[in-house]
């Protein structure tokens, strides 16, 4: 049985440019991989996307998380609340507009007591330059805000791995999903296109 | 095809699977046979399936349920090429086509399946290998069984009469609220990862 996204990439490759031609910064992706590790997350899901690249690409390298592919973003975090169900601690990671997508399923998750981390990339206020990304970064937060769902904005690198180990505990501790947004800054080398 | 018939025979097989189930007159049914703790009840569509795939990917040691309707599955079909793509074994999705939205309003709205849409080839155009429409009950009771002894994942794709519509008027509560769901089913399978351990 296939158990993690087949994609492979080398792991030189992959923190100098990512798939995309885009330059990440090591020490996030390897903070995010150690947050993760840390606050117990054993099973991820995410639908691909230019931002979190880096992450995704690196959580299959290194293994340890059992990583999954979905179609749509709403699919991934019905995925990720399916697997909290049977005792897994899930991350759904995406771009901003997955959770546009998604405001159904994570009502019903929150009514229903079944929650998820998720990792997003875009917010509304910090590095969004491109126009192509206007209703992304429109839908993200006020969707979690509408929903009450308590999320925050990463500034520092830094701060990374002890954000996701606190928004784990609150996870669990609450029942109730925490997003953790990721401006371009964060993950990729300042002053990078796209 | 009566729905009930066929949903009692899954019910008989189940012996306490992981199970959730799209909206509709199926939870009844489900309950009124036998409610379980590790039960989903009406799940908001499309998302029955694809939480039915989480628990399948997260928990590969129990076979894992997903009651579908074809207006719920219809909503969202990408979910099929996900299973297709990972093969969870354990999962079982058995959609019951009865071509309308038979639970909403006057019940007559038709879905795409009245018109031709062919679940069971989605699957496999999707990838899924192990698919099958059934139209009369042993047919159903055979492929019912088939998909609780052999390997998946199974799309079984039962095609179902409208005459249960009137049940809708005399249903009971259903046995829990969705506001405990998810409390209840994790409990119960952390118990149960507990007591094997």
């Amino acid at each position: 049985m296939a158990r993690r996204a087949e994609s492979k990439t080398s792991h030189s490759t992959l923190v100098n440019t990512g798939q995309a031609g885009v330059r990440y910064r090591q020490e996030a992706l390897e903070s995010f991989y150690d947050g993760f590790k840390a606050a117990g997350i054993d099973f991820a899901v995410f639908l691909p996307d230019s931002m979190l690249d880096g992450i995704e690409q690196l959580i299959i390298e290194r293994g340890g998380i059992d990583t999954y592919q979905c179609s749509r973003e709403d699919e991934g975090v019905a995925m990720a609340m399916g697997a909290f169900l049977v005792g897994k601690r899930p991350v759904a990671l995406m771009e901003g507009s997955g959770i546009g997508l998604s405001a159904l399923i994570l009502a019903r998750g929150i009514v229903q007591k079944t929650p998820t981390m998720l990792i997003v990339g875009h917010n509304s206020t910090l590095g969004e330059r491109y126009d192509y990304h206007g209703a992304t970064r429109l839908v993200a937060e006020p969707v979690l805000r509408a929903l009450n769902i308590p999320y925050h904005v990463l500034f520092d690198p830094s701060e990374i791995r002890t954000v996701i180990v606190e928004a784990q505990e609150a996870i669990e501790g609450q029942r109730i999903p925490v997003g953790v947004l990721v401006p371009s800054h964060v993950i990729r080398k300042f002053g990078d296109d796209q | 095809m009566n729905r009930i018939e066929v949903l009692r025979y899954i019910a008989s097989l189940r012996n306490g699977d992981p199970m959730i189930i799209s909206p509709g007159l199926a939870n009844y049914t489900i309950a009124e046979e036998r409610d379980e703790p590790l039960t989903i009840y009406n799940m908001d569509m499309p998302y029955a399936t694809p939480m039915a795939l989480g628990m399948a990917l997260g928990w590969p040691e129990r076979r894992i349920i997903s009651v579908e309707g074809d207006g719920s599955l219809l909503a969202g079909p990408g979910v099929l090429t996900t299973v297709a793509r990972y093969q969870p074994q354990n999962l079982a999705i058995f959609v019951f086509d009865n071509g309308a939205y038979l639970t909403t309003g006057s019940g007559e709205a038709p879905t795409a399946t009245a018109f031709g849409t062919d679940i069971e080839q989605l699957g496999r155009a999707a990838g899924m290998k192990n698919t099958k429409t059934v139209d009369t009950f042993d047919s159903a009771k055979t492929a019912v069984k088939r998909a609780f002894t052999e390997p998946g994942p199974w799309l079984i794709v039962a095609k179902v009469d409208k005459q249960d519509r009137p049940s809708q008027r005399t249903r009971y509560p259903l046995p829990m609220y969705v506001y405990e769901a998810g409390i209840k089913f994790h409990r119960a399978a952390s118990q149960e990862k507990t007591a094997k351990r």
